[in-house]
This record gives structure tokens, sequence and C-alpha cells, in this order.
């Protein structure tokens, strides 16, 4: 600690004082937070507290929106799409994401870089190219899959009927995001120390105890962030389906997804106070969700 | 809807909006003696493409007055934009572009002035039926800039092919649905837009139908009447007997399907013709337009389907000079036979409806035919019809309706119904009194 | 850590060349179905961007077109409504780099008061940082563009710009790169030798975080140039916006017909591979860095 010459004033540089350095350091970040966070989300609550009529302009409603969003079926049957969604789409996209880490990670395999990066790549993908992409795809009379069925005398596949759309909306989400998952994985299990590794293989366990035993729980962490985030993601669903519905009016309503619903509401419906009810409701869904998983997952993993 | 189509694919200029708001505080801060003599600053809003020309047109023939040309957007973004004016109290054009169907909801808002004085005196240039969407009474809040008369444009090679004439009447049209699907299974009369309210809208609105009017203080809402559930039978028999496909319109499968022949007819408006040289190339020379059929053979009646108007708005500092942009923009005889041209817009005023040049067009398309005068017939045959002050919550209603229906939930009797139900619950909500 | 087995130590897990060889193989076939599907799209695309209109609906998907057709996609593209596509490009790089470099820039200096500094407030500022990641979209954009528009500021790239720079992930992940790789002691003894908090900031911590700052503004870049939603609400001048919101005002032209009809599909999809172009690079320019940066962040 070198300790030279007389500069030695209890200052440091005038206002970059060290009590005052926290905040100063944090005040950019915090305006924005503030001004574009904060702010709006104070005004959306405001808003939610009224209701917008055509005649009688804009009236104070008190918690009526709340209690109109507890009660509405297109809310309620939209969070139910995605629950559904959800509850097919998630633990198969990470559990892709996290297979592929831990293979490429053990590096049993060629070309790993190539890998790597590839997988990424769709992330790259804006939403709206992605749907726009899958969405000729998906053509029934003339996408590339259908001609192919066509030419081996099969029926071709429906993509976009209303049985399946739930499955093709949930490929696109999956193909954007194994990548960046798999990305966050990979880094959590380059954290783990590699004399682990040696020291289990001296032990005798095989390649899939390793991971089974020592990686999944030290990468719990990592694993518990990607599932909040996915919930959080798919509650929250709306480039895809709203490009979708261009190519499927019938199946896609308005009320598809909560999202869609509060932009329907607001948009078409010039129901704003409204559509502000139902995207906090929907906000407290989300953090409902992500807290009580977490909760259980917690409790669980004590009880070990 | 106002579709636009654009072969050559330019589009005007745009310009900053927030250069005319500078430019605009600019001009008040000067005295009022200097202003005087500047031109007034009108502020236009349209998506027309390439109506910078016309717009050019103007500003030409008119020193003291100046459009500045914006595209806010097309259809519902612009429509947002100018809620979002009308909330905020600022940030609003002089004059913007408004599909007919939904000049009620602006009236709604209170959101126009009344440019009759002078208008009015041009009243007997313009077709009844377009009129009368202007405004109620002397009041007129708009001039039509381009309609959609319904006609029906078929494949001449499919019909003959199958020995089927184009039908004049509905009763005919069910006949040659059956007979043509039945002789080939690959083809279909036509593809039913249940995907597009408006064009749900345009086949019900000559049977007389009257969704949503207005009675003193009350809302008549009468959306699943008679005169529907005869409409969705009809429909419903051809669906159930899969005669007809009801596929979404707008998508490269429907372009396709019209291109080879999978569907033998389109019953579309006016500035169908032109659209359908843009999507169905190969099929060219092989289609021709026919009358829309009718219900009654004794009468003639049409329904329209899309079309835009040029609005003024209350909020307007300078109503005068507004009302001469949106008047002469549509009435002056250069610069909307341009739009015939240029945009290939169907026209408004009754002076183009007959010219011979405009009408005796006879397009390779359509086999050598004048297919304009079969859409000009109609414009003269639409009847009036009053838009209801909501037709947003209307249109995404009967998508969300008729596709449940299509998709097996109820037929479509059923879904007039619900949207009778959901309409009647917004407009009470709303604060309408529903009688 | 032992095993929990017992497996005897003979039966250790030493495969034979053989064995290891196949188990190789095996896993590369499998990783490569997935690396199919992932460019499957991707392949698509690439294709389409060379068949001319007529072709793309009448040849095969994953083949070639009758002609090639991509110069001329090219020009008709960038020619489209006075050159647009070049300005929504412009654009979205623009948007995408000043608010990758401020995302960075901010939740660094987020994250080091929240990671090397106590103050009042401090862990209940960050909990509600990190709520925010929880707040649905549609609940900011509408609120956002009727406070823009009544501030008068509506139609202006900043309501793009200055939201794209919150990266609450980003203070996350700075706090945690910092906690690890900056030692307290080396900046107590830079405090110690009379040095400002900026400048240690400067010139010390920026110096160790350089790669966890990289993936902030990476994440940030691709964040800001995917986003769809706000700017599509916030921006209304087409010569304002974005590759995302201008490419899918074309396609919802196309598909209803407007603006030339078919001509627009060929337009679309050419638009759509230029437009992945510009991220792609930017990841294999700065992948050592993001990969780095990963590695420390977050997963403790």
């Amino acid at each position: 600690m070198s300790n030279s010459s007389a500069t030695r004033p209890a200052r440091a540089g005038g206002f970059t004082s060290r009590k005052l350095a926290p905040y100063l350091f944090l005040a950019p970040f915090l305006l924005l937070f503030i001004a574009f966070i904060v702010a709006p989300l104070v005004y959306a609550f405001y808003m939610s507290l009224f209701r917008d009529t055509l005649v009688g302009g804009r009236q104070f409603a008190g918690a009526a929106n709340y209690v109109k969003v507890a009660g509405d079926a297109k809310f309620w049957g939209g969070v139910w799409n995605l629950v559904l969604f959800g509850v097919v789409q998630v633990p198969i996209m990470l559990g892709l994401a996290l297979l592929f880490a831990i293979v490429l990670d053990r590096g049993q395999v060629y070309a790993k870089g190539l890998f790597r990066l590839g997988f990424f790549l769709p992330y790259a993908v804006p939403s709206v190219i992605a749907a726009i992409i899958w969405g000729y795809l998906y053509g029934p009379t003339f996408g590339p899959f259908t001609q192919m069925a066509k030419a081996l005398n099969l029926p071709p596949p429906a993509f976009l009927s209303p049985g399946a759309m739930i499955f093709s909306l949930a490929n696109i989400v999956t193909w954007e995001y194994v990548g960046y998952n798999m990305v966050i994985y990979y880094a959590a299990l380059k954290a783990i120390p590699s004399d682990l590794a040696e020291a289990s293989r001296i032990d005798g366990a095989s390649a899939w105890q390793f991971a089974r035993l020592i990686q999944l729980p030290l990468l719990w962490p990592a694993i518990l962030l990607t599932i909040i985030f996915s919930i959080n993601g798919t509650l929250q669903l709306f480039n895809e389906p709203f490009l979708m519905r261009f190519l499927a009016r019938d199946v896609i309503n308005s009320s598809y997804t909560p999202n869609l619903y509060a932009y329907s509401l607001a948009t078409q419906n010039q129901q704003y106070g409204y559509a502000a009810a139902v995207s906090f409701v929907l906000g407290i869904v989300i953090a409902g969700s992500s807290y009580i998983f977490t909760l259980i997952t917690n409790r669980r993993r004590s009880e070990r | 809807m106002t579709k636009i189509f654009n072969p050559l694919g330019r589009t005007m200029q745009r310009r900053d909006f927030l250069k005319v708001a500078g430019a605009g505080l600019a001009v008040a801060a000067l005295p009022a003696a200097v202003r005087a003599q500047e031109p007034v600053k009108v502020l236009l809003w349209s998506w027309v493409p390439d109506l910078q020309l016309q717009v050019d047109m103007f500003n030409a023939a008119h020193p003291g007055i100046q459009i500045e040309l914006v595209n806010a957007g097309q259809g519902d973004p612009e429509y947002q934009a100018v809620r979002a004016g009308l909330q905020a109290g600022s940030g609003l054009p002089d004059v913007v572009q408004i599909e007919f169907q939904h000049l009620e909801s602006f009236r709604q808002l209170d959101a126009f002035a009344d440019i009759g004085p002078w208008a009015n005196q041009h009243k007997a240039e313009f077709p009844e039926g377009t009129w009368s969407q202007l405004g109620k009474g002397d009041v007129v809040n708009a001039m039509p800039q381009d309609t959609g008369p319904m006609a029906m444009l078929y494949r001449k090679d499919v019909f003959d092919k199958h020995g089927i004439t184009p039908p004049a009447t509905w009763a005919e049209f069910a006949d040659a649905a059956k007979k043509l699907h039945a002789a080939d299974p690959n083809v279909f009369l036509t593809n039913a837009l249940f995907s597009s309210g408006d064009w749900v809208n345009a086949l019900l609105w000559p049977m007389g139908w009257k969704p949503v009017t207005r009675d003193g203080d009350k809302l008549v809402i009468n959306i699943n009447d008679k005169i529907a559930k005869d409409f969705a039978a009809y429909w419903q028999d051809l669906i159930t007997a899969g005669v007809i496909e009801t596929k979404p319109g707008f998508t490269n499968e429907w372009y396709t399907g019209l291109d080879t022949g999978r569907y033998a007819t389109w019953l579309t408006a006016g500035w169908g013709p032109v659209f359908l040289t843009s999507v169905a190339k190969t099929s060219a020379g092989q289609w021709r337009a026919a009358d829309l059929p009718q219900w009654d053979a004794s009468k003639f009646v049409t329904g329209n389907w899309g079309g835009s108007t040029l609005a003024v708005m209350k909020a307007t500092q300078h109503l005068p000079e507004a009302a001469e942009v949106a008047i002469w923009l549509n009435i002056d005889p250069e610069a909307t036979k341009l739009y015939t041209t240029k945009q290939f817009f169907f026209p408004t005023t009754k002076a183009l409806l007959s010219s011979p040049e405009w009408a005796g067009n006879k397009m390779d398309f359509y086999g050598g035919q004048a297919v304009n005068e079969v859409f000009a017939k109609s414009s003269n045959a639409v009847a009036p019809f009053e838009w209801s002050p909501f037709q947003s919550v209307i249109y995404q209603s009967m998508a969300d309706e008729f596709g449940a229906a299509l998709n097996g939930n109820g037929t479509l009797s059923d879904a007039f119904d619900r949207i009778q139900d959901a309409v009647v619950a917004y407009a009470t909500e709303q604060g309408f009194t529903v009688a | 850590m032992t095993a929990t087995t017992d497996i005897a130590p003979f039966k250790a897990a030493r495969r034979r060349p053989g064995e290891r060889r196949r188990s190789r193989i095996f896993l590369t076939l499998l990783l490569a179905l997935f690396l199919v599907y992932s460019f499957v799209p991707l392949v698509y695309l690439v294709l389409s961007a060379t068949k001319s209109n007529g072709d793309l609906f009448t040849t095969f998907g994953f083949g070639f077109g009758t002609e090639f057709n991509l110069w001329q996609n090219l020009s008709d593209l960038f020619s489209r409504d006075n050159g647009i596509f070049s300005r929504w490009m412009l654009n979205s790089v623009l948007y995408s780099t000043v608010a990758g470099l401020g995302a960075a820039i901010f939740a660094t200096a987020a994250g080091y008061a929240f990671a090397k500094f106590k103050f009042r407030g401090r862990d209940l500022t960050f909990g509600l940082v990190l709520g925010a990641v929880f707040v649905p979209q549609t609940a900011l954009v509408v609120p956002i563009f009727l406070l823009l528009a009544l501030s008068g500021l509506s139609d202006n790239p900043l309501g793009v710009i200055l939201p794209s720079m919150i990266s609450p992930i980003g203070v996350y992940l700075m706090r945690v790169y910092i906690e690890q790789g900056v030692d307290d002691e080396l900046l107590d003894a830079a405090r110690v030798d009379g040095a400002g908090e900026f400048l240690i900031f400067r010139a010390i911590v920026l110096r160790l975080v350089a790669p966890g700052m990289v993936t902030v503004a990476l994440l940030s870049f691709v964040g800001t140039w995917n986003n769809y939603f706000l700017p599509l609400i916030v921006l209304r001048s087409q010569e304002y916006q974005p590759i995302t919101v201008g490419l899918s005002t074309w396609y919802q032209l196309a598909q209803q017909g407007g603006g030339g009809g078919q001509v627009l599909f060929s337009i679309v999809i050419t638009g759509a591979l230029i437009s992945i172009i510009p991220v792609i690079v930017v990841f294999l320019l700065l992948q050592r860095f993001w990969q780095g940066g990963l590695t420390a962040g977050a997963l403790k």
C-alpha cells in the first residue's frame, strides 16, 4: 500500500466524496429508471382507477376495473392459454438448453465452436422477423413443408389450425430461445471448478452421474433464473401471436394472450383504464407465479 | 379499409412533424401584419401513396395556402395517433385521412369541424350514397376521396369449363356453388372472407342491415336481426355443404388460390380489379366482371367495401383553408383524374364515374372488358348506410366470433347473437343508452 | 465431494477408445440435428431472398428459383419508398449502439454502487430494480406514449433510445461481476493514495470489468435492435422507425395487398435477411468478450 507524498486530503475530489459517490454512480441509471419505468407505472396505475367511456369521458372507478378483470373470462382464458403453452414449452426449451450445455461443456463432440454459435444465432433474429419467416414456413397450401408433404403424398401439416396453433407458436419461441438459455447454462458450468470433474471420475462415476449429482445441483441458481425468466416471457407473449394473426385471423382472436387483450382494449376499444388494469393484474400473476415457484423449489431443496 | 396499391412502388415524401410544429410556432410568433403575407400552412395526414403529386398541384394553384403532407401511418396507427392527439389536446393535423367506416367513431369524439358552408355546393357532384356518410343534414365533416362499390369478379375459363353463367341472384349463386364443387372438388365458387368484418358488412349493406343506429339520444343495436339471420343461414348452408371455403383473406394462400383458379369468383369492391392484377399474375386475361348478385331480381342495390375521406379537424386554426384543402383535393378535375391513373383509386365524383376515358378503359387482364363500368353502375346503386360510433369494436367482435364459429363453436347465426351481446354490453358500459 | 454410488474402482468410467468415439459421434449427430433445426429458417430466408416474387410461392421452398434474383431484390429493397429501408437500418444501428453503450455505462456505474458501497436503501432499491424485469411491457408502453405526448416528445427517437438504456439485468450482472472481480483492497489503496471516486471508477473498475460491460452492451444492443412494441407505439414517422417496425409494416401491407401487392413479399423477405446481418456481425466480433463476461455473471 504505497503511501507517497503529502497529498492526503480528506476530501477525495470535491463532490466525489466517498459518501456521496454511490448516489452519484446510481443517479444516471436511477433517473432513467424513474422516468421510464416508475413514472409510467404510477401513471398506468392511476389510469387503471378510471373508466374511459365514449359518453361521459373519463370517470373515476376506484377498484371497479380490477374487480372486472378478476371476473373477465377473456383475460383468464388468455392466461390459461399461456399456462398450457408454458407447461409444455418451457421444460422442453430449458431441457434442451441444459442438455446441449452439458454436452458442449464436456467436450465430447466435434466442432464445439460451430455449435455454440449456431445455437445462439436464432436469438439474434428479432422475434418479428422470426414470426414472418415461420409464417412463410407454416404456409398451409404453399409453404415448403406442405410442398414436401404433397410430394410424398402425405396430408399437409396443419400448423395454423386451432388445435396446432399453440404448438406452432411454442415452436417459434423454442427456436428463438434455446440458444440463449444454453449460453447461460454453459457459462455457469464453466464456473464449476474442474477438479470436481476429475475427482468424480476418479471415484468412478459415469459422465451422466456426474451431470445429475454434481453439475445440476450446482447449476440450480442458473436454472432457477432461467425458469423465472421463462415464466415471465411466456405470460407476456405478444410479438409472435400478434404477427401470426395476419395468417390465421380466425384462430388467434383478440384475447389469445393477456398482452394481446390489453393491446386491443387500448387500441380498438379505447378502454385505456381497463387495459392498464389488465396489465397490472397480469404483472401480479407473473410475480405471484415466480414467487410461488421459488418458494416451492426452495422448500423442496432444503428438505433434501 | 382503403386498399392502396401502387405497382410503381413509390410513395410521397415524409415531413418531420416536429419541423412543422416548430415552423408553426415560429410563424405564430410573427406580428400579425407580417403573418398575413405568409401562406397559411395546412397540415395533412394521409397514407395515400404519391399524394405529394396532388399536393404539389394544390400548392401551385394556391399561393396563399400551402399543404404540409405527413404519413402518420396507415389505418389503425394513424387513428391511434389522432385519438392520442384528441386526448392530449395537441399534436393534431388540420386535415386527416379517415375511412368512411370510422367517421362516426371520430364524430363521437367530437373530432371534426363542419365544412358544410364550403362543401355543400358540391353535393350534386357525388352519388347520394357516398354523400350521406359525410355528415347529418347540412353538416359536412369530410370529402370523399375513394370508395369501393361492390361487384363480382369471376374466372371466365373456370365458368366456361363447367358450363356456369355469372349468377345474377344469390339463389343462382348457391346453385352454381354446388354445381361447381360437385364437378370439381378442388374448385370453389368463392372464398368467403368472414375474416374481414368489413367484407361481411359490405354484403349485409344492400340487404338493408342497420346494425347500430341512433334514435334521438338512444342507440338502437340490431346486429342479430332477421336480415343477419337470413344472411347467416344462407352462408352457413354453403359452408356446411362444403362448396365454399372460408380461409382468411389477404394471405399468400388466398392470392394463390385466386391465381390458380381454386376460387372462381371474388366478391369485391371497385379497387379490386387493379388489386387483382398485382396478386394473380398468371391468370391474366381469364377474369371478367359482373354485377353483384341480388336478393331481389327486380331491384338493383349494392353496398360498399372500403374507401377514405379527407376530414377536417375541429382543432384546426385555419378552418377555411383546411376546408379548401379537403374539398379541392377531391373535386379538382385534374387532381381527381390523377387518382385514377396514378394511385388507381376508384373515383368518387360523378364526373369521373361517367367519363368515357375511365369507365371505358378496356383492361387486358379482364380480356379487354371495361370493368370500371360494372363498378360505376354499382357505385350509383349503393344504398345509404349508418355507421356505429365504435366501428373498431364491432369489427373486432366480428373477427373473433366468426372465427370461433368457423372453427366449430356454433353457427354463423350463433356468432351474430354473440356479437349482439358483446356490442350491447360494450355500448352500455360506455355510457350509451341502448334502446 | 464423492460420488454417492458404490461403483467399484475397477469399474471406473474409463471407456475404451472405440466407445468414446462412438458416443462422441452420437452426441455430435444429436447436436447437429438441432443445429439443422436452428438453421432451417435462416436457410429458407437466404434462399427466398434470391428468388423473384413469382418464384417465391411456385418453386420449392428449400430449393432455388428459376432465376437468381437477389440483386434485383436488393435493388428493389433499397429503392422502395425513396430508400426508406436504408434509413430504417441506420435508425436501428443508431438506436441500438447508443442504447447499448449507455446501458453498459449506466449499468456498470449502478452495479458498482450496489457492489462496493453501503448506503441507506441499497437492498430495497436493488430489489425494486430487479422487480422491474417482471413488469409487462404493455403496462408501460401506452403510459410512456401518453406521457411523451403530454410532454411534447412523441415521435422522437429519444423515446426509444432512453428507455432502452435501462438494463436491470445489466445492473445485476455488473454487480455480481464487480463483487467478484474487483478487490476492495485495490479500491482502498487507491483512496488512500488520494484518488477521487470518479477517477477510481474510471481507471480501475472499468478496466477490470470490461468483458462484463461488453456483455451488457451486447445484450442491450440486441434487445434494442429486436424491440418492436416500444418503437411501434412511440414513433409515428416512417423515417424514425427502426427496422423491426418498418419491415413489419411492409409485411402487413403485403398481406393486405397494399402498396404493390406481391412485389412486397420478396422485398420483405430480402429485407428480413439484411436486417439480421448487423446483429450477427456484432456477435461474431464480440464473441470472446461476451462469453467471458457471462462466465462471471449471475450464476452464484
